[in-house]
């Protein structure tokens, strides 16, 4: 749409704004261990 | 007050900050008709603790005089919206158990508003039919019917759910998505106002993509006056949605005055009458002599190429949602409705030159547009529907053989409004001769809801259409 209505493209400092959220990215995986996905083994 | 769950936004809001009824009672009347409702099927989440605590919230902010815009106003969320703690499966099975760590922008903007939500809303398996039926909670069923006929009707998709709610009085505004008419066509089939947003306008974060460069979101309610409020309320630029606008949100309630007198509006030479019935016409023509005695000036404009962008919105469609779909597709085929999957298959089959060359003929598609359409008029009016809606027997894919083109012509008007990305409004505007409610929609340039709003303000206060309740 940028080409139709006269707008600036938004800017913002760059730096980390987002993360440590281990627990809550975890949460809803289907199995989950000391902190990671877990996954069922594919090489023997 | 009696009957608490019947008021608009508006009197609700006024009714709140003159202290003449409280949240938690107009809650408590939501609650009720939802438990009365269960035959619809409309709400599938039902958070009536979260309800009455943000209700209390809401009537203690209101008590100290400092009520946001929706403060305490009771709202339904369209399950495809990710809600922090509740259960958010976008109509599917793939996601049954997923309980969301964090809240969809435009849920949390209505949060942040003092909006109380009663619990999360019905809709076709990931946003993907038009008819509810493919959803993993049931279908959900209209609360119309035809004249005496007992049959259940569809309640149009995806977004049934919530345009059956509106229509019900189970909640005084939803929110709906809408990705190739997934606001509009429910607000057809059961008479409730449907805004379908520029691509842009409102953020899309926390929301399941269903065709991430088409899907934009918009609100479901009974007039445009509250239409206007809500959607004022959930537009802006988000910094978790960089596609979104940097453009001031404009003050849509205040641009309702602007009113419709020497307003220009187009009527298609082409296309968009090509498949309706004489009934649908009658009733369009019905609503253009009511904006023509309001003040506009009805002229004929030729459009281009539409099947050509319809078909265009239907590649960018399908080639997106099978790229999402595509990993569970292939692991959980099985999860998914026959229906839904049979929609996304193309995706998988298409070569990457024709998403590449309909991406690519999107710009130009736009410019045409509005060259041929939006250099003469302001807005342009359309059909919602071409045809009366159907019973769920006529839209079942096992039991009739018209289910494929069904869902091809029922959303002959819509599915190129979001290709071009342009804004467009649904209006009721009286009923066919069984009784079914139909709506005509008002399309513009890009971002100009505010026109698309005051022009169907003021039809609304010349008609009385969307006062008309459904008998059950």
């Amino acid at each position: 749409m940028t080409s139709v209505t006269p707008q600036r493209l938004k800017r913002r400092q760059d730096v980390v704004t987002d993360g440590n959220q281990q627990a809550k990215i975890l949460s809803n995986a289907p199995d989950a261990r000391e902190g990671f996905f877990a996954v069922p083994k594919v090489v023997e | 007050m009696s009957e608490l769950n019947k008021l608009g936004l508006g009197a609700a809001r006024d009714a709140l900050r003159a202290g003449e009824i409280t949240s938690v009672d107009l809650t408590k009347a939501c609650l009720e008709a939802i438990e009365g409702a269960g035959a619809l099927n409309a709400f599938v989440h039902k958070t009536p603790e979260v309800a009455l605590e943000r209700a209390k919230a809401a009537d203690e902010r209101l008590q100290a005089g400092d009520a946001p815009d929706m403060c305490g106003l009771p709202i339904g969320i369209k399950d495809l919206f990710c809600t922090k703690g509740v259960p958010s499966q976008a109509g599917s099975r793939i996601l049954q158990g997923f309980l969301p760590e964090y809240e969809s922008t435009v849920s949390q903007n209505l949060q942040d508003a003092g909006a109380v939500m009663l619990g999360k809303l019905n809709m076709d398996e990931f946003a993907m039919g038009s008819s509810n039926e493919t959803s993993t909670y049931g279908d959900v069923t209209s609360p119309w019917r035809r004249g005496n006929d007992d049959a259940a009707l569809t309640p149009g998709g995806s977004s049934g759910g919530s345009a059956a709610a509106v229509s019900a009085d189970l909640c005084l505004a939803a929110t709906g998505t809408d990705t190739g008419g997934s606001i509009r066509l429910p607000a057809s089939a059961n008479g409730v106002v449907g805004l379908k947003t520029t691509a842009g306008l409102v953020s899309r974060y926390g929301i399941m993509p269903v065709s991430y460069t088409m899907d934009t979101v918009g609100p479901l309610t009974r007039t445009v006056e509250d239409c206007a409020r809500i959607t004022g309320v959930i537009a802006g630029r988000d910094e978790n949605d960089p596609t979104t606008s940097t453009r001031p949100v404009p003050d849509y309630e205040a641009a309702l005055a602007q009113g419709i007198k020497g307003l220009k509006i187009g009527i298609p030479r082409n296309y968009y009458y090509d498949i309706a019935t004489d009934e649908i016409r009658a009733l369009m023509d019905d609503s253009l002599s009511v904006l023509r005695d309001l003040g506009a000036e009805l002229i004929h404009v030729d459009l281009p190429d539409m099947e050509r962008i319809t078909h265009l919105s239907n590649v960018t469609f399908v080639c997106e949602a099978a790229a999402v779909h595509e990993p569970w597709m292939r692991e959980r085929p099985d999860d998914y409705q026959e229906q839904v999957r049979s929609r996304y298959e193309p995706g998988l089959h298409l070569p990457a030159t024709a998403y590449i060359q309909a991406l690519d003929a999107r710009p130009r598609a736009l410019k045409s547009f509005v060259d041929q359409v939006f250099s003469k008029v302001d807005l342009l009016h359309v059909p919602g529907v071409p045809f009366a809606i159907p019973t769920r027997a006529e839209t079942n894919v096992a039991a009739s053989s018209q289910m494929p083109t069904m869902i091809a012509t029922i959303s002959w008007c819509t599915r190129a409004t979001n290709y071009l990305g342009i804004p467009a409004i649904s209006i009721p505007c009286g009923f066919t001769a069984n009784g079914l409610p139909t709506t005509f929609q008002l399309t513009g340039r890009p971002f100009a809801e505010e026109t698309l709003m005051a022009a169907g303000h003021a039809y609304q206060g010349a008609t009385d259409w969307h006062t008309r309740a459904p008998g059950i």
